[in-house]
């Protein structure tokens, strides 16, 4: 991949290898999956707990009831901006080589709300849920994980960045 | 202006009423540069600012981002999950 840049009118672009955006695409749909499959029920799930978290720390009552109030709007905009980017990843995944993708401001906006709760679910599978937690390193599946975690923060990043300049 | 005995009732109450506050918790997931990007386009919070209350997150482990009524900071809060910030409301002398 090579990071998002600025296009001078308010878009980014940013060139995608085909399986880089198939995975980005793959990883919107799981969490996009997670959350249909939660909708209107308890949270659970401690990933969807982070997704949604409690708004009252000391009253689990007024958290019940602002998540009655708000959770069904909150997954809606989540599934929104999870099928906007695997959207805007289609044509990359599809491409026989590096493929350049622009992003105007709705994608934008969507992407970088979908990354984050696609980081926020891996983080809670690997357990990093405390400053300073380090993914486990004794097996394959975390540490391919934790690559892709990893990633995803530097796609992230790449993309205020390019907001920025 | 002519002051009815309800527009002072009601200004009153909100005067004497304790505000709450919006707070945001430092996670080990959101990037600094991400976290200080949303209170700047949703607070509208200048570049210093931003990165002031961002800082503040990230060192002491919790920031208010806002001061107002309970109806105000459950919007806010509200907007922060949609970011996926871990944010909650409290009043704001607890």
């Amino acid at each position: 991949m090579r990071a998002f840049e600025p296009d001078g009118d308010g878009s980014v672009h940013a060139v995608l290898e085909p399986v880089e955006a198939a995975l980005l695409a793959q990883l919107a749909g799981q969490v996009a999956g997670l959350l249909a499959e939660q909708r209107g029920g308890a949270a659970a799930d401690l990933a969807i707990l982070r997704l949604l978290p409690d708004a009252y720390p000391d009253d689990s009552e007024a958290s019940a009831e602002f998540r009655r109030f708000t959770a069904d709007e909150l997954t809606e905009k989540k599934l929104r901006n999870a099928r906007i980017l695997i959207a805007d990843c289609a044509n990359a995944a599809d491409a026989d080589g590096p493929f350049t993708i622009h992003l105007y401001a709705a994608s934008i906006g969507a992407w970088l709300r979908s990354l984050t709760d696609v980081r926020l679910v891996l983080a809670t599978r690997l357990g990093i849920t405390e400053e300073g937690d380090l993914a486990p390193d004794d097996d394959e599946e975390a540490l391919m994980l934790t690559d892709v975690y990893d990633w995803l923060g530097f796609v992230q990043d790449s993309l205020v960045s390019a907001l920025e300049e | 202006m002519t002051l009815t005995a309800e527009s002072v009732d009601t200004s009153v109450q909100t005067a004497l009423d304790s505000p709450w506050v919006t707070i945001v918790w430092n996670d080990p997931v959101n990037l600094m540069s991400y976290v200080a990007w949303v209170f700047r386009s949703y607070f509208g919070f200048s570049r210093k600012e931003a990165e002031v209350r961002m800082l503040r997150v990230h060192n002491d482990g919790r920031a208010v981002v806002a001061t107002g009524s309970r109806e105000e900071m459950e919007r806010h809060v509200e907007a922060m999950h949609d970011f996926g910030l871990w944010a909650t409301l409290t009043k704001a002398d607890a």
